[in-house]
């Protein structure tokens, strides 16, 4: 059984049909892609998944489990965790209490061993600061851990909100434009991380991606939106020769046929 | 400057500032030097041992001492202290959850009057007759409330903050002013018709703390008046209150709560889709400020043995907005500076401008300002009182700081050692 | 329930009073709030402000012996109108001052700006009557060509007083209905409202068009403390902290941003609590009495809040985007 899955999701903004029925399986061990034109609907469906939209019809189940009308914390805790497209990092925060804050499910001191700060307390705060360094290493941010998360650069930034998301220690990784204003060297070293995660600390990824290079380079499968519906799904070689996905992406050229005529 | 001069001249700088004061009860700016020396002591880089040695010497030996030369240094340091911890418990709610709450002072009245209320006769005007007589409680009773204030104060802040706290900031300022409004209406007018807060008049004689150590001292044949032992047991009631906040300030800050905390202050949306329970970490900072306040407000009230709602109108919760602004909001050595810096300016300096001002204005000196001529100040309007100014000082404070430096003087130190 | 009827008339028309006084104040929050989605605190105290200059004026008037002179209409529009303007140029000197500067930050942070700027303000009054007449707790001299009633029917009458702020009210709402809705200027400020980004492409001066809001908004605050004083006769520098409330309540009610939306407010808080005022203690019979006027208007405000926050007519405030 798939680990996510995504059956008829609609999602209405006033006139706007911004998803509909949109349907997909997420299987395990899989790195997903999810493509499209600007406005196709792609982060509404992330913003769906994660409970910050309430989709008006469908089903969204995870290890069989029914998350629609889940807040999005919950969401978090059952194990979906995801990075934003426009980063939103914890700006005057460090980037080792960005990481930890992402640890906040997996922590289960109470007030009252904060208050006396229990055994039960240092133990969990030295293994979250332990994990937490191992996630910064593997993004490559060691050494700046005591800095404030706004002082990093683009693509450091775009890395700790991987790492921030892993430390929710998810199941299913989103990723909404990981690579977005890199140039290509930073673009593939980050192709290599989503490799070394599968299996190690998670067990799929999905990510939205305009750089066709990466796109095509990592995923198992993916995934086409275009004006909320989708229209193609497949190996990325299949999926490029989908002549609706070049149509959705060049137009038809109808046009220009005419024109010859 | 190198190390072991800075020992050395620490403590020179502390007695000579202690014999000051010493020497001259009346004057303003030795003890202000006094307390200067604490502010030093956060500065310099000396080990934290010597610090809190140094501190602590402060604190518990030369201050209280000082304060029996001088019973009006204890009342000022009890003042600040009760301001210290006012502004610690708004700092957590503007400082780390990024909630703005005007109506803060509304915490402060509750706990006030939950001491008031029993620990004085007038809980015998509503508690049916064949309980009466048990108001006031005995003065045992005030550890009793202490801990209740800080449940009752929490209770408070959880009601009031579960249906506001979806709302957008400002609304949310609104609406917590007017909750605060709301409650010192209500304080105001429940005198009828069941006399539940004797309204407007106040409410004394209102029971002071006991006190349990008295045998003790005459144990060891120390013969104190008690009108002279309470301002000294309050003082380290205050002192005492202000660290235990401080501790849980910290281990709260240091956890995943206070992370949480700020990360909703910084993105909420953010912190949501990290698994941070957004609403219910709001309301835990709104409660957990909200039981300083109130605990603070019954060591006020043992304090003032009169209490009336005259001591809880908005503009004591802007008071406190604006130490906590001042000293920077988020930081915990900051909302102590705050706190302290804004107490004495209305205290020491102001009412010492005041003094001076009158003292000026009787002597009919007249001052010359070129151009304009000479300016008799015996022509002063009697109403000109620069201490009676502390809305207008307030308000500076806010704009300015906000204007040039609105991360405060003390702001969260980056990459803080953990 | 006879003493209920009886006074019905006088707690109507004590309401209709109230609730243009809340409206004209309601209306410099709501129109500030419309173009820049900030709550400038600071605008109770341009009421008050509009309060004292209307006295100063007519205690100048009175120290030059042409109160008694002068043609009542002249007195008036000259108290009137110099009230608005200074209020307008103060509300104008604030927003240069203490606000422009923090826009574009979080909004916090201007929030807070306002509130100093309302409690300096305050203090700055009470500074310069203290310093000019040695008494801030000023009087409104008494004009005798208000002081009288006009009978309406038997058992009716209307104090003039009444009527001038009824009629000042109304003609300054078709006034301000016509600028927002028919000329330039108030077309521009509404482009402000509905996206400053835009506007300023389509040539908007939107620095330009958030002083004229900020005019206009102060301007009308100023006629509501004039009127005030002239009504109620006591002023004080701290007297608009309550008012100020009240309309800001008035101006959620109806809707924050939305123009007919504060006067509608406006008027059903005035008449709400002038009831309250009357007929609480009559409900409870005098166990709770008009004191609690001013506590039925916070628990409205909070209410609204929370199950209405766009309020009556809201639709107006723009949802900045998460």
């Amino acid at each position: 059984m798939a680990l996510l899955e995504l059956r008829d999701i609609s999602k209405r903004f006033g006139g706007l049909q911004a998803l509909s029925l949109v349907s997909m399986n997420i299987e395990e061990g899989m790195i997903a892609s999810l493509i499209g034109p600007n406005g196709a609907g792609k982060t509404t469906l992330f913003n769906t998944l994660t409970g910050l939209y309430r989709p008006d019809q469908g089903e969204i189940r995870f290890q069989a489990r029914s998350l629609v009308g889940m807040k999005p914390e919950s969401i978090t805790g059952a194990g979906i965790s995801r990075t934003f497209q426009n980063i939103r990092l914890f700006g005057h925060m460090s980037v080792l209490d960005n990481v930890l804050v992402g640890m906040h499910t997996r922590l289960d001191s109470s007030l009252v061993d904060i208050f006396l700060a229990s055994k039960k307390f240092h133990a969990g705060e030295k293994a979250a600061r332990r994990r937490a360094h191992e996630l910064i290493e593997l993004t490559g941010l060691t050494g700046r851990e005591n800095e404030w998360a706004q002082q990093l650069s683009y693509g450091e930034q775009r890395r700790l909100e991987i790492a921030r998301a892993l430390a929710a220690a998810p199941q299913l990784l989103l990723l909404d434009e990981p690579t977005a204003g890199m140039n290509a060297s930073e673009a593939q070293s980050l192709m290599g991380l989503f490799k070394d995660l599968m299996g190690r600390y998670v067990k799929a990824i999905l990510l939205i991606e305009h750089n066709m290079r990466v796109v095509m380079g990592v995923s198992d499968c993916v995934h086409v939106l275009d004006y909320g519906e989708k229209i193609a799904e497949g190996v990325p070689d299949a999926v490029r020769r989908d002549p609706r996905v070049i149509e959705a992406y060049l137009g038809t050229g109808d046009w220009l046929k005419n024109a010859q005529r | 400057m190198s190390a072991a001069l800075v020992v050395p001249g620490l403590c020179l700088y502390i007695a000579v500032s202690c014999a000051l004061a010493y020497i001259f009860p009346q004057s303003v700016l030795a003890f202000l030097l006094v307390e200067a020396s604490l502010l030093l002591l956060y500065y310099v880089h000396i080990s934290d041992r010597v610090k809190f040695l140094l501190g602590g010497l402060v604190l518990l030996v030369l201050l209280p001492v000082l304060g029996f030369s001088n019973a009006y240094y204890f009342e000022i340091a009890i003042q600040i202290g009760i301001f210290v911890a006012l502004a610690l418990g708004l700092n957590i709610v503007v400082g780390f959850v990024g909630l703005l709450n005007l109506g803060f002072v509304a915490f402060y009245a509750i706990g006030a009057y939950l001491w008031a209320v029993f620990g004085s006769p007038q809980a015998n005007n509503f508690v049916p007759a064949i309980m009466g007589g048990w108001f006031p409680l005995s003065a045992n009773w005030f550890f009793v409330f202490l801990l209740l204030s800080i449940v009752v104060g929490g209770a408070a802040g959880a009601l009031l903050g579960l249906p506001v706290l979806r709302l957008r900031g400002d609304y949310l300022a609104i609406v917590t002013l007017g909750f605060a409004e709301v409650v010192r209406a209500l304080v105001n007018n429940l005198d009828k018709p069941i006399n539940l807060t004797n309204g407007p008049r106040g409410i004394s004689p209102i029971s002071k703390p006991p006190l349990f150590f008295k045998p003790l001292l005459e144990f060891f044949g120390i013969q104190v008046s008690d009108a002279a032992l309470y301002p000294m047991y309050f003082y380290f009631l205050v002192l005492l209150l202000v660290c235990v906040i401080i501790l849980v300030t910290q281990r709260l800050e240091n956890s995943r709560v206070g992370r949480a905390w700020k990360a909703i202050r910084e993105d909420e949306i953010a912190a949501s889709a990290m698994g941070v329970p957004v609403v219910r970490m709001k309301l835990l900072g709104f409660a957990v400020g909200a039981s300083f306040a109130s605990a603070v407000g019954v060591l006020f009230a043992a304090k003032q043995v009169f209490i009336n709602p005259e001591s809880f109108t908005f503009m004591e919760s802007i008071g406190v907005l604006a130490m906590v602004i001042l000293g920077g909001m988020g930081s915990v050595p900051g909302a102590i500076l705050g706190a302290t810096g804004v107490t004495i300016l209305n205290l020491q300096l102001l009412k010492g401008l005041s003094l001076w001002l009158n003292g000026l204005r009787q002597s009919g000196a007249v001052w010359s300002i070129p151009l304009l001529g000479d300016l008799s100040l015996a022509n002063l309007p009697a109403q000109f009182e620069p201490a009676k100014y502390e809305r207008m000082i307030f308000g500076l404070i806010l704009i300015l700081m906000m204007i040039f430096r609105p991360q405060g003087i003390l702001p969260p130190k980056q990459g803080a050692k953990k | 329930m006879e003493i209920a009827l009886e006074i019905l008339p006088q707690v109507l028309l004590d309401g209709i009073v109230l609730g243009f006084m809340y409206a004209l104040i309601a209306l410099g929050y709501t129109m500030v709030y419309g173009v820049l989605e900030f709550i400038n605190f600071a605008h109770s105290e341009i009421f008050v402000l509009g309060s004292f200059v209307g006295v100063e004026v007519l205690l100048l008037l009175q120290s030059a012996g042409l109160l008694a002179t002068l043609h009542p209409a002249l007195i008036l529009l000259l108290v009137i109108v110099t009230g608005m303007t200074i209020s307008g140029l103060a509300a104008m000197t604030l927003e240069r001052i203490a606000y422009r500067p923090l826009m574009g930050g979080p909004r916090l942070v201007a929030l807070i700006s306002a509130i100093g700027a309302s409690f300096f303000l305050q203090d700055a009054l009470r500074l310069f009557e203290s310093l000019w007449r040695n008494t801030f707790y000023l009087n409104y001299p008494t004009l005798d060509f208000l002081d009288r009633n006009l009978p309406i029917t038997a058992s009716l009458t209307i104090p003039v007083k009444s009527l001038l702020v009824i009629v000042t009210a109304i003609l300054t709402l078709l006034g301000l209905h016509f600028f927002v809705n028919r000329t330039r200027m108030g077309m521009a400020i509404r482009a402000v409202a509905q996206d400053p980004d835009t506007a300023s492409l389509m040539g908007v001066p939107v620095n330009r068009v958030i002083a004229l809001t900020f005019f206009v908004g102060g301007a009308l605050g100023g006629l509501a403390g004039v009127l005030f004083g002239i009504h109620y006769s006591l002023v004080n520098p701290y007297s608009g902290f309550v008012p100020g409330m009240k309309a800001f309540t008035a101006a959620v009610l109806g809707g924050i941003g939305n123009i007919p939306g504060a006067m509608v407010g406006g008027m059903l808080l005035g008449l709400l609590e002038a009831f309250a005022a009357s007929y609480l203690s009559i409900l409870t019979d005098g166990a709770f009495g008009a004191e609690y006027k001013d506590v039925v208007a916070f628990v409205v405000l909070i209410v609204i809040l929370i199950f209405r926050p766009k309020g009556l007519l809201g639709e107006a405030v723009r949802e900045s985007k998460a």
